[in-house]
C-alpha cells in the first residue's frame, strides 16, 4: 500500500480516528486510576460536612473525630424511627441511588413535592453527633432538591431535645452559579438559620426563607432572609427545607420531641 | 516559509513570554479566568499551575504529531489534545485537591478555551519541534501564572487580608484592626488591576509599546 496522503479524506479520517483512540484511552485510564482517590475525597468531604453542622471543631484528623463524635443511622422516614435492621451495612447505603429504584423508594404526591424531586428513599440516613460523654446533642439530617440549576444537597442539625430548633446547615455539592445561587454556600448566611423554628406553635410549617424577612417580630424565629441576585436558588431551597423538615422528617422529629428516639 | 527556518532556541522561547511577550499583559490572552479565580492565590495559584500543566503539555504532544495533523481539520485534532489534558488535569484535581476542585468548579474544565493554550499550539507547536514547543508551552504557562499570582496577592492581602489563607492584616470581622475592602473580590477590581499591570509594565518596558496605528501629525489628515 502507498503511503497515505494525509490530506485525503480518508487520510484525515483514518488520522482523526486515530487521534480520538489514543486519547480516549488516556482519558478514561486516568478516570478509572484515579478513581479510588476520588471516593476517598468525596467520603472526607463528607465528613467535614457533617463536622461543620455538629458543633465540634476538628481535632487531630477529621476521621478521627468523625469517628469520635458521630453516629450513623438509618430512619424509615413514614414512620420515624430507626431502621437499622433493614440494610445490610449502613455505611454503604446510598440514598441517591435507593430514591431512584421503585422498590426502595416511594413517590411524592405531586402537591407535597416543594423540593421537585418526585421520588424519594424510604430510608435515609441520619448522624448523630455526640459529646465526649456520649450525650446526643444534634440530629443531623440530609436535605436535599431542585435549586435553580441543579439538585442542592445539604446537611440540617435540629436539637434532639424539641426536634424543633435548627442548630446548623450546610451545603455540600450544587450546582448554581458562583457569587448569586452560590452564595448558599456562605457562611454567613448559613447563620441565619440557626436557633430557627421548624414548626409553629399551631404545629403549622413555619420555617420559610423570604425576602424582607421579619427580624423583630413574630417571625424572628422562622424566617430567614433571601439571597440577593438569588431568587429562584432562594425559592427552591426554602421548597426543598419545607418539604424534608415540614413533612417528611415531622414523624421522625416528633418521635425525637417525645423521647421515643434516644433514650 | 521564512519564519520556519529560524527555530528559537528552547531558552529564548521559554524566556520570552514571561514578561516580553506575556500572554495576560502583552497578548491580552486568557483574561475571563484571571478576573475568576484571582479573589484568593489558593485558587490562582491552582488554577495557574493547572493551564502551565496544559500548555506546555498541549504544546508537546501537538508539535510531535505536527507533521500527521491534516491541514483541514488541524483545529479540532488540537482540540482533542488539549480536551483530554483538561480532563485529566481535572480529576487529578478532584482526586487529590476535592476543596480546591469545588471552589474552582468550572474553571479548570473552561482552560480548555483558554486563549492561550489553543494560542500556543496553533501560534507556535504546529511550526517547530517538540523541545522549544514544550519550553514555550511552559513559559506562557508560567507568564500567565505570574501575572495570576501578582493579582491574586493584591486582591487577597487587600481584600480579605490574608494571603493563601493565612491570616496577614487581622480584619475586623475577626476582632482585629484591617477593614477589608470589600471591592478588591469583586472581580471588576481584577480588571482595573490587570489594566495597571499592563499600564506599568509598558511604561517601565518601552520597547513593548505598541507604535499607534494612526499617525496625527500627518498632512492629509
Amino acid at each position: 500500500m502507498s503511503k497515505l496522503n494525509k490530506d485525503s479524506v480518508l487520510g484525515t479520517f483514518v488520522i482523526i480516528i486515530g487521534f480520538c483512540l489514543v486519547c480516549s484511552v488516556l482519558v478514561s485510564s486516568a478516570v478509572v486510576a484515579l478513581n479510588p482517590y476520588k471516593a476517598q475525597a468525596i467520603a472526607n468531604d463528607l465528613q467535614i460536612n457533617i463536622l461543620k453542622v455538629s458543633g465540634f471543631e476538628v481535632q487531630g484528623s477529621v476521621a478521627e473525630t468523625y469517628k469520635k463524635h458521630i453516629d450513623l443511622h438509618l430512619i424509615d422516614v413514614d414512620k420515624g424511627v430507626i431502621a437499622d435492621d433493614q440494610v445490610k451495612d449502613v455505611s454503604k447505603y446510598d440514598f441517591r441511588s435507593a430514591a431512584k429504584k421503585p422498590a426502595l423508594s416511594e413517590p411524592i404526591a405531586k402537591d407535597d413535592d416543594t423540593a421537585g424531586i418526585k421520588n424519594r428513599a424510604k430510608l435515609m440516613p441520619v448522624f448523630y453527633s455526640k459529646d465526649d460523654a456520649g450525650k446526643v446533642i444534634r440530629v443531623i439530617l440530609p436535605i436535599y432538591g431542585q435549586g435553580l440549576w441543579s439538585t442542592v444537597y445539604g446537611y440540617v442539625a435540629v436539637d434532639p431535645q424539641d426536634g424543633n430548633t435548627i442548630k446548623g446547615v450546610t451545603f455540600y455539592e450544587h450546582g448554581e452559579t458562583p457569587g448569586l445561587g452560590g452564595e448558599i454556600e456562605n457562611p454567613r448566611w448559613q447563620a441565619l438559620w440557626v436557633d430557627k423554628k421548624i414548626m409553629n406553635d399551631q404545629g403549622k410549617e413555619g420555617f420559610t426563607i423570604k425576602k424582607n424577612a421579619d427580624h423583630q417580630g413574630q417571625g424572628k424565629d422562622f424566617e430567614v432572609d433571601a439571597l440577593s441576585g438569588a431568587t429562584l436558588t432562594s425559592r427552591g431551597v426554602d421548597g426543598f427545607a419545607k418539604y424534608w423538615l415540614g413533612k417528611a422528617y415531622q414523624p421522625f422529629l416528633k418521635n425525637l420531641r417525645e423521647g421515643g428516639i434516644i433514650k | 516559509m521564512t519564519e520556519a527556518v529560524k527555530v528559537p532556541s528552547a531558552k529564548e522561547s521559554f524566556l520570552e513570554p514571561l514578561i516580553a511577550n506575556n500572554p495576560v499583559m502583552i497578548q491580552v490572552l486568557g483574561i475571563c479566568s484571571s478576573l475568576a479565580v484571582t479573589s484568593s492565590m489558593k485558587t490562582a495559584f491552582v488554577m495557574g499551575v493547572s493551564v502551565t500543566a496544559v500548555t506546555a503539555f498541549s504544546n508537546l504532544a501537538v508539535s510531535c504529531v505536527r507533521k500527521l495533523i491534516p491541514g483541514s481539520v488541524r483545529i479540532i485534532a488540537q482540540m482533542t489534545i488539549i480536551a483530554s489534558l483538561v480532563i485529566i488535569v481535572d480529576q487529578i484535581l478532584r482526586a487529590f485537591a476535592f476543596d480546591l476542585s469545588k471552589q474552582l468548579s468550572v474553571y479548570v474544565g473552561l482552560i480548555i478555551t483558554n486563549c492561550i493554550v489553543m494560542g500556543r499550539t496553533e501560534g507556535f507547536a504546529l511550526k517547530y519541534p517538540p523541545l522549544p514547543s514544550f519550553c514555550d508551552g511552559l513559559g506562557n504557562g508560567l507568564g500567565y501564572l505570574l501575572v495570576l499570582c501578582v493579582v491574586g496577592t493584591i486582591r487577597e492581602i487587600f481584600g480579605s487580608g490574608t494571603w493563601f489563607g493565612l491570616s496577614v492584616m487581622q480584619t475586623v470581622n475577626n476582632g482585629g484592626w484591617y477593614v477589608p475592602c470589600g471591592f478588591l473580590v469583586m472581580p471588576p477590581c481584577a480588571f482595573f488591576i490587570l489594566g495597571s499591570l499592563i499600564w506599568l509594565v509598558k511604561t517601565f518596558r518601552k520597547d513593548l509599546q505598541e507604535p499607534n496605528e494612526y499617525d496625527t501629525h500627518r498632512e492629509d489628515y
